[in-house]
């Protein structure tokens, strides 16, 4: 976890993109892959956009996650196109269901994971000063940047020791496996969000002064590329939208 | 005299913090979500365990506009996730009128906590809306399952009179999981010094 927090200097990081490209390809996986926009119109390029984190995280070296991704999609795919007909009943809606949203959500998982593991949390910020985003976002923004893995460890570690116990879903303490899970995990995270927040303002978050910042951050080819291949389907929803005249602006 | 105080680092910690935790609990949650019989629960659900997060969020908040942020980012952070952009002008919108009706109780008033958390709440509806609009283009992406089991099933659960209902569910439970958490904050993180 240390490494995707702090500086990535010594590692070899790949092909290296500016933040705000990543948080743009981000985007542009969630409205099109996930939301749906644009419908038929940008069926064409869809597919190039949604197979971008495949390269990004092999050029980064983070094969593990790129074979995750195929093994998922080719999996699930399969799995709807030969298995599901076969079984029927409330079992066929829940393994239709996960293998439909898996194969929907994959590309946006792949793309989210990508940028939480190659981005640092102060070349987030220098790219989120970049774009003049106000410091109130900004902050609590990178705090959760940095809190996430946080929160998903600890929570995994309570979900153990609740499991020794047989607090879970399903098990014989139903009912208390809310309270037992939720307090135990408020409570460890405010108190080492208190720590943290502690060393933050040691450091001068929140002061008066503008923030300065080593990263050096900005666009090169390798940016131009990927955000050339994600402004088509924009280019194309927009046209789309104006050939119907304002009826589909729904995204 | 404190509620007329400037926002300074600490609150916005504090609210990247909370939104944090409450992020991660929603994902969680929102699982349940790949049954397609079970999305509506999910504005029952949601509300309900989001309770616990934001009542001790609300502890917290002394000064306006920490409330509005936070429903800004938690609607940002659902746009992201591929809710669509509904969930990020409904999470500021609501977030703001929470803001204001938390601050008319002085951000110390359980009452009206409790009205603001459940106004918080309406956000969620913001996710349902593509669904209403045209769920055939929703799902039309994806050639594979256009038009099997899973849709339809979701289109027989997602009729449109259901709509209010859905939105009277994320503020009726949005108010019950305020309740819970707050029993839960007497309950657990006075005791612990959280609180």
């Amino acid at each position: 976890m240390a490494s995707s927090v702090l500086q990535l200097e010594g590692q070899k990081r790949g092909l290296v993109l500016d933040p705000r490209t990543k948080l743009f390809l981000l985007l542009t996986m969630a409205v099109f892959g996930l939301g749906g926009a644009g419908g038929s119109a940008v069926d064409v390029v869809l597919p190039l956009v949604l197979l971008l984190p495949y390269p990004l995280l092999l050029l980064a070296g983070k094969w593990k996650w790129a074979l995750f991704g195929v093994v998922a999609y080719v999996g699930s795919d399969l799995f709807l196109l030969y298995v599901s007909p076969h079984i029927g009943g409330v079992l066929s809606y829940i393994t239709l269901g996960s293998c439909a949203i898996l194969n929907r959500f994959l590309p946006s998982i792949l793309m989210a994971a990508y940028l939480m593991s190659t981005t640092t949390v102060s070349e987030f910020t220098a790219a989120m000063q970049r774009m003049h985003v106000s410091e109130k976002i900004i902050i609590p923004l990178s705090v959760m940047f940095r809190f996430f893995p946080t929160v998903a460890d600890e929570a995994a570690s309570i979900g153990t020791a609740m499991r020794m116990r047989d607090i879970r879903m399903g098990g014989s303490n139903m009912a208390k496996a809310l309270e037992y899970r939720m307090v135990p995990l408020m409570t460890c995270c405010v108190k080492i969000g208190e720590e943290l927040s502690a060393a933050a303002l040691t450091r001068g978050l929140g002061g008066t002064v503008k923030r300065t910042n080593i990263c050096k951050i900005g666009f090169r080819v390798q940016d131009a590329i990927a955000l050339v291949i994600c402004a088509v389907p924009w280019v194309l929803l927009v046209v789309d939208v104006f050939n119907r005249g304002l009826n589909g602006v729904l995204l | 005299m404190q509620t007329q105080e400037r926002i300074n680092g600490k609150d916005l910690i504090n609210i990247g913090i909370y939104a944090a935790i409450y992020c991660v609990v929603m994902t969680a949650v929102a699982m349940i979500g790949f049954i397609p019989v079970c999305m509506p629960l999910l504005a029952v659900l949601c509300p309900l365990v989001g309770g616990i997060t934001m009542m001790l969020f609300y502890t917290k908040v002394k000064k306006f506009g920490m409330i509005t942020i936070m429903g800004t980012i938690i609607g940002l952070f659902l746009m992201v996730t591929g809710m669509g952009v509904w969930p990020a002008v409904f999470g500021f919108v609501f977030g703001l009128l929470a803001d204001f009706i938390a601050k008319s109780g002085g951000y110390a008033s359980a009452k009206k906590c409790t009205l603001s958390y459940a106004t918080m709440c309406l956000t969620i509806f913001g996710n349902y809306i593509p669904l209403y609009l045209n769920i055939d283009e929703y799902f039309s992406t994806r050639q594979s399952f256009a038009g099997t089991d899973y849709v339809t099933t979701l289109a027989s659960v997602m009729q449109p009179w259901t709509a209010p209902l859905i939105f009277a569910a994320c503020f009726a439970f949005g108010a019950l999981g305020a309740v819970l958490g707050q029993k839960l904050l007497k309950k657990h993180f006075e005791k612990a010094g959280v609180a």
